[in-house]
């Protein structure tokens, strides 16, 4: 046919044109090179083979296109824009145009001519990956995602592009507008436009989620589809619109009429698409507004307690059916006229019965509200089946998140992954709690209070019917019967999950455990990688549970655990109420396909990595041993702690692994619930399930000099009251961390009044006692103030509403080396005041031990350089300040103090050993930050006997915080003034960069030193509550900080400025000795000379009645404290003295500076 | 094969108009088509070739109007614009290959035959598979015109092909648009080189400032110029004199001085000999005489 000879041709020499250009070919041989040394670098046993990629097979093509596809977007629009201008520029090309072929023709072969080219390289670039595929150990091969991808990724981008550059080109005509018009797409995509209502608008497939799971392939091939095809229609309707754009006499009519009737096909079906993208988008919304809407009309009514439930499942396809018996309780304090169940709005009721009678109900969305006919009076229970069967929608499940990619990130490297919450198809099945795919009496959510949680401990039995013969997995025990998987859990569960594939099963018994493992055939890929543990196994696991049940001071409550692989999609976004991830449900963990994105989970690679370091280092480890050690850190950093630090829109948060066990040893087996205090539950849970965890901050966040949580919290709240807070639903990690500090706070006072240890023994064989009930907190209160006389319920109304936070000031600390009886002892004695209108709490603990001392704190005597993140070991000296009063041990607190409301106390306390450090945690209080370390330098020993003071005795008066006669201003005062950069580059001018100051507090960090003035915080810092100063970059003096006060009395000043020294996080020294760390701390000088200080010289511009005198002071030589800067007359007027950030040192910071007038 | 103008008008959207009612009518062999710069010689050729739809009239080919039947007028088209040096990276066989492939040869095989045949013919074969855009001036002119060949069209239009080229290639180009005329196609040649018309064409038409001021046969154009070209031989004072007033259209220096030869429509005032005028001087005395205007090159 002509037609088509015509388009060949035109396309064989459109291409062997391209092709000859030199910007194809750098690109080409580009992206040839790079993309060998990527896939070598990222999947081949040479390189990273990083786990999360080389466990799914579908990453190497995803990978590859991904990271193509975003170069060739780029380079497609030159090519393609440079063909119109090239058809323009040369008459040569007009002797083509007066041969016998149509427009349609002649575009088309133009289109394909480059289309081909680049699909040619795409070939190539995946042709490497498979070859490295191929060659890869660890990565098993899936041919058709290599054609998917090229499907999804590159053809409708490079055809969207093509056409846009061809008609912008056609209507434009200018080739250098039309590149910057183009570029500006494209970037508008990669930056701004890819997560936007549900990706609608990301032609590069930059942002939407196409990872394919190794289980379930494409888990939303509808939603992919169609976003893809948007793109690709739009595409061909733009190329055809170029048709009719192009600037050649027309020959045939068919061809136009063919090209008009299939450009309004193609733009038709980029309409059809991308109204179906769109309504995703849109149902998503629609639905978790409806959902929240729904919950708010129902979020103060009273919900019965559901003790039994008993589920009869038939899967069907992408559908199921069941029934469900339920036996309910009214434990509420007034009668249930209606019952309300929560289901999956998927889900269609079909009928209700009591006793075999219909019920009436009303379904509202996802609430079904019973009418029983009698109301249910409190403490009597009733039974009812509700029969239904649909499927299940997904946004309902969390319907306080959006599905917006950029907020809640999921990501395999840089690709996203499709969030998902449950499966439902022929082959494979998975239900949790949080799909409701059971009726539940509780809501998934409560818009006014958003930490608000339900817990019923239920009694389940699941029986399923699946006829395809696939494994079905569910708590509790199984025991098959004609067809049906029927389970029954031991113990009453706070929720029942559901999952039907082809999985394949190991067992094993520990102690009296037994673990579960439910996998994929040929994902057992951790048996040979770590065969030598055989043997062993037992042993490790029985060790690593009981040093979890040691940590939570509470057995593990389940007979089985099983853990449970599930699509690398499926994820469950955090509860601001509970730690609880869905990832973790009771006596089962649901893990994802391969352990894929599961640090420490590659056994083979870093096995080998593992082992040629120690070859270098000339350590021996037996194969056996450095497998233990691998099985150790991948159960440590999955279950146990691990961080998952990440940015979100600018914030930096740390949300911790989805498959922590914590919530085992709490959340699923004690509830304690409180109808005023929703939030009760969570503050236990919160308090008690921190042992785990590395302290207030990650490495990675502390080194970016992020806030811990505690002075996080504090900040917070001393904004708004916590009850506001709850009821705002803030984003990021603000409810975990102010939960975190008002637990803290509880159980201090709980802690304070009953006694550290007295508390300890009697709460934890009160929580055993109480193992699977809800323990309202009226019953908890009597049962304390039974035990201890304590009533602590009257404190929860300003712990919960009040928006006060005391604040304490100390001062005053002395130690004495004292004898008591024949032993040497140590008498620490300060002075605590609360100057403000609020009781609050402290804590006090000790870092003791002798210089270089060993153990617990020994790393923090020594004067350490902590580079890099891995200081500090389990000697860490902020691990201990936060550890303290954390959790269910408190044995690290010498004494916490309650302070009422302007007073002031001297407190006694008796050492055996020799105390180094004073902590003070301040939980919930103005003082940031709260945990303070008083360093104790001098110890007064005391000869003869000594009077014990242990205790506290209340002072008549608040000591004043500075002497009368002084005249300190802090960087926190008025007379404290930074300046701005007195000079911007003419580029910052010209984009319009203004100059930075920090606003919020953080803490010193030397990997991001600020241009600008930023304030920091930290405990040896001058403040009155706040122990800040403000750090900038050294510089050449176009920076300054002022402090400024009015002169009353004229005469002789001493002026002083204060140096914040010693317990700097990232720098611990004092006497400017290095000498290197103790054990409990990681030194890594090698060669015992201290690395370059980043403070140096510090420049002081004194003002004074005979000018102006600049004082340098160098950092490393001055004293920790108040420096004198000099003695200078000064009149009746301003002075001022101010700090330039001119220095050769990395840093410059600034305090506080005082005046003292001199006699 | 019968090619018509009828009452051709363009007028260019900055309202220059470029060719006002232009009729013409001719047949097979070589039609040449002469004027000065923007006389409109290329507006028409774009017309000729589908490049361009007139403003007003039509063009029949064998009483088909070009611009509704596009499709079959360009499967009969050969064309070489007038600037045709820059290329694509191609090479020399593959654009001729290229252009041949459009013109309806399908087989590879036999595409290929001929494009090493037109490359023989115009002298190319040495140079096939070098860049198209690293050939000479004349070997880019002479693949223009082997481009314009393939595929047999039976209208060639070239549009000023001999333009910079050098005498040589010159001559060989109007050998090679001669023996083409020969066969049974229609050459429309336009230039501006007054030589390119005389040694080929059958017919010709002379265009001014869009409008047709002669058309006819080349000899018939020649016959307005009898008896208005003289022969001079002058001294360096005389010259300067007789250049002031009359068109001088040669200059050969000899002892004496110069001589010279010029149109005028009266024998001049200097001893002088009338001569057979040539194509050129017809076109000189008809440009300068006739219509009064200045031929600028």
């Amino acid at each position: 046919m002509t037609f088509l000879h015509n388009i060949r041709t035109v396309a064989e020499y459109e291409a062997k044109t391209l092709r000859r250009s030199w910007f194809f070919r750098l690109f080409s041989i580009g992206s040839m090179v790079i993309f060998t040394f990527l896939n070598i670098g990222m999947f081949s046993p040479v390189g990273n083979e990083s786990w999360d990629l080389v466990s799914i097979s579908s990453s190497v093509p995803l990978i590859n296109l991904y990271l193509l596809n975003i170069g060739q977007a780029i380079v497609v629009i030159f090519l393609a824009a440079d063909f119109l201008k090239r058809d323009k520029k040369l008459d040569t090309n007009e002797v083509l145009y007066t041969r016998s072929m149509s427009n349609f023709e002649y575009v088309i072969g133009k289109t394909w001519g480059i289309l081909r080219l680049f699909l040619g390289l795409n070939i190539v670039i995946l042709s490497i990956g498979l070859l490295i595929n191929i060659i890869s150990k660890s990565l098993s091969i899936d041919l058709m995602s290599y054609l998917s991808y090229l499907l999804i990724i590159s053809v409708p981008t490079l055809v969207f592009s093509l056409g846009l550059a061809f008609v912008l080109m056609s209507v434009i005509r200018n080739q250098a507008l039309t590149f910057l018009i183009l570029l500006g797409i494209a970037a508008l995509n990669m930056f701004y436009l890819w997560f936007r209502i549900g990706s609608i608008f990301d032609y590069m497939a930059f942002g939407i989620p196409v990872f394919k799971s190794g289980i379930i392939g494409f888990d939303d091939l509808n939603f992919i589809i169609n976003q893809r095809l948007l793109y690709f229609f739009l595409g061909l309707a733009l190329v055809l619109a170029t048709v009719l754009l192009f600037k050649r006499l027309p020959q045939s009519k068919l061809h136009r009429n063919l090209t008009v009737i299939f450009l309004i096909i193609f733009l038709a079906g980029a309409a059809i698409c991308g109204n179906n993208t769109y309504s995703v988008y849109k149902k998503g919304v629609k639905n978790k507004n409806l959902t929240i809407e729904t919950n708010r009309q129902f979020e103060n009514e009273d919900f019965a307690t559901l003790t039994d439930a008993s589920i009869d499942f038939i899967h069907e396809g992408d559908k199921f059916e069941a029934t469900t018996l339920l036996k309910i309780k009214n434990e509420n304090k007034e009668s249930l006229k209606h019952y309300l169940f929560s289901l999956n709005p998927s889900l269609v009721v079909e009928k209700i019965t009591s006793d075999e009678k219909n019920l009436e109900f009303k379904r509202i969305n996802h609430i079904i509200e019973i009418d029983p006919g009698n109301a249910l009076l409190p403490g009597q229970t009733d039974s009812l089946s509700i029969t239904y069967k649909g499927g299940i929608n997904e946004s309902f499940c969390y319907p306080n998140f959006s599905d917006n990619i950029k907020e809640t990130p999921y990501r395999i490297q840089m690709v996203n992954v499709h969030k998902r919450q449950a499966f439902l198809s022929e082959n494979y099945l998975l239900l949790t709690p949080e799909s409701y795919w059971y009726p539940t009496p509780s809501l998934n959510y409560y818009p006014s209070n958003p930490a608000r949680i339900k817990i019923d401990f239920t009694n389940y039995r699941l029986s399923v019917k699946n006829e395809k013969g696939l494994t079905v997995v569910s708590q509790g025990r199984v025991k098959t019967d004609e067809g049906y998987s029927v389970f029954k859990p031991d113990n009453p569960l706070t929720g029942l999950t559901l999952a039907i594939g082809n999985y394949k099963t190991d067992t094993l018994k520990v102690d009296s455990v037994e673990y579960l493992s439910y996998y994929f055939p040929g994902h057992d890929y951790y048996k040979k990688d770590l065969n030598e543990l055989k043997d062993t196994l037992k042993y490790m696991i029985s060790g690593i549970m009981r040093e979890l049940e040691t940590n939570f001071s509470v057995k593990y409550p389940f007979r089985t655990l099983s853990l449970v692989e599930v699509p690398v999609q499926f994820y469950s976004y955090p509860k601001e109420s509970t730690q609880t991830r869905a990832e973790v449900q009771p006596s089962m963990v649901l893990l994802p396909e391969k352990l894929s994105t599961l640090q420490n989970a590659g056994f083979y690679k870093q096995f080998t990595r593992q082992k040629k370091r120690n070859v270098r280092n000339n350590q021996v480890l037996t194969d056996k041993e450095l497998e233990v050690r691998l099985f150790n850190n991948f159960i440590r950093s999955t279950f146990i702690s691990g961080e998952n630090f990440r940015f979100n829109n600018g914030v930096a948060s740390n949300e911790p692994t989805r498959y922590l066990l914590g919530p085992s040893f709490y959340f699923f087996k004690n509830n304690f619930f409180s109808a005023g205090y929703p939030v009760i539950n969570a503050v236990f849970e919160s308090h008690l399930q921190q042992l785990g965890q590395q302290g207030p901050r990650g490495g990675f966040q502390a080194m970016l000099g992020g806030l811990s949580d505690n002075d996080k919290a504090n900040l917070i709240l001393k904004q708004i009251s916590f009850r506001d807070l709850l009821s705002r639903n803030p984003k990021g990690d603000t409810i975990r961390t102010v939960l975190k500090v008002k637990g803290d706070w509880l159980f201090n006072l709980l802690r304070a009044e009953t006694g550290i240890d007295e508390f300890k023994t009697w709460f934890y064989k009160y929580i055993e006692d109480h193992s699977f009930k809800r323990v309202d907190i009226e019953q908890f209160d009597t049962d304390i103030k039974e035990k201890f006389g304590f009533d602590f319920y009257p404190y929860l109304n300003e712990w919960f509403n009040g928006k006060e936070q005391p604040g304490f000031l100390f001062t005053d600390l002395k130690v004495e080396q004292i004898i008591i009886g024949d032993r040497s002892r140590y008498q620490v004695t300060f002075v605590a005041s609360n100057p403000e209108p609020v009781a609050g709490l402290f804590n006090i603990s000790f870092r003791t031990g002798g210089p270089g001392g060993s153990g617990r704190g020994g790393g923090q005597n020594s004067e350490i350089f902590m580079q890099g993140s891995r200081g500090g070991g389990a000697g860490g000296g902020r691990f201990s300040i936060s550890m303290q009063g954390r959790g269910m041990e408190a044995a690290d607190i010498s004494k916490i103090v309650l302070m009422g409301p302007g007073k002031s106390k001297r407190i006694g306390i008796v050492l055996d050993v020799q105390p180094r450090a004073m902590m003070i945690n301040t939980l919930f209080a103005k003082n940031i930050p709260g945990e303070i370390t008083m360093p104790i330098n001098d110890i007064i020993k005391t000869k003869g006997i000594t009077k014990e003071f242990t205790g506290e005795e209340t002072l008549s008066s608040i000591p004043p915080f500075t002497d009368p006669s002084e005249i300190v201003v802090d960087n926190e005062d008025s007379g404290f003034i930074t300046t701005k950069l007195t000079t911007t580059s003419p580029l910052k001018k010209l984009l319009g960069i203004e100059y930075k100051k920090g606003k919020s507090y953080q803490e010193l960090s030397l990997m991001f030193i600020p241009e600008y003035w930023q304030p920091v915080v930290q405990s040896s810092y001058y403040g009155k509550y706040v122990r800040s100063a403000v750090y900038t970059r050294g510089g050449t003096d176009d920076k300054s900080v002022t402090w400024t006060t009015i002169i009353k009395q004229p005469g002789y000043y001493n002026v002083y400025c204060y140096i914040g020294k010693s317990v700097d996080r990232m720098m611990v020294r004092t006497g400017g000795q290095f000498r290197p760390g103790g054990p409990g701390g990681n030194n890594d000088q090698q060669d015992g000379k201290p690395p370059e200080s980043p403070y140096k010289d510090m420049h002081y511009k004194i003002y004074h009645d005979e000018g102006v005198d600049e004082i340098t002071l160098d950092y490393e030589k001055a004293d920790g404290g108040w420096n004198n800067l000099g003695k200078y007359y000064l009149s009746k007027d301003t002075a001022k003295v101010v700090l330039t950030n001119k220095s050769t040192g990395r840093v410059v910071i600034g305090d506080a500076v005082k005046w003292v007038k001199q006699n | 094969m019968k090619i018509e103008i009828q009452g051709l008008n363009q007028i260019y959207p900055n309202g220059n108009h470029a060719l006002k009612n232009i009729n013409l009518e001719f047949g097979t062999g070589m039609f040449g088509l002469l004027g000065p710069n923007g006389a409109g010689k290329s507006s028409l050729m774009r017309i000729l070739v589908t490049l361009m739809k007139p403003t007003s009239g039509v063009v029949l080919v064998d009483g088909k109007d070009i611009q509704k039947n596009r499709k079959e007028i360009r499967a009969l088209l050969g064309y070489l614009p007038q600037d045709f040096r820059f290329f694509t990276s191609l090479k020399t066989w593959e654009f001729l290959d290229y252009s041949g492939s459009l013109a309806g040869l399908k087989n590879r095989k036999e595409r290929i035959k001929e494009v090493d045949r037109l490359l023989d013919q115009v002298g190319l074969l040495e140079v096939r598979d070098r860049q198209a855009n690293r050939l000479s001036g004349g070997m880019k002119r002479r693949l223009g015109i082997a481009q314009a060949l393939i595929g047999n069209p039976k209208i060639i239009v070239v549009d000023e092909p001999t333009t910079g080229l050098d005498p040589d290639e010159r001559i060989r180009f109007r050998n090679i648009l001669s023996q083409l005329s020969q066969h049974d196609v229609t050459i429309i040649l336009s230039t501006h080189i007054v030589g390119d018309i005389s040694s080929t064409c059958q017919g010709m038409a002379l265009l001014n400032r869009g409008e047709l001021v002669f058309s006819g046969s080349p000899e018939n154009l020649v016959k307005h110029a009898d008896g208005h070209v003289f022969k001079l031989t002058l001294s360096p004072y005389d010259y300067e004199r007789v250049k002031e007033y009359y068109n001088i259209i040669s200059t050969i220096p000899v002892e004496t001085g110069w001589e010279v030869q010029i149109v005028s429509d009266n024998p001049p005032e200097f001893s002088s000999t009338n001569i057979i005028p040539n194509i050129e001087h017809a076109y000189v005395y008809f440009m300068e005489h006739k219509l009064h205007t200045e031929i600028s090159d």
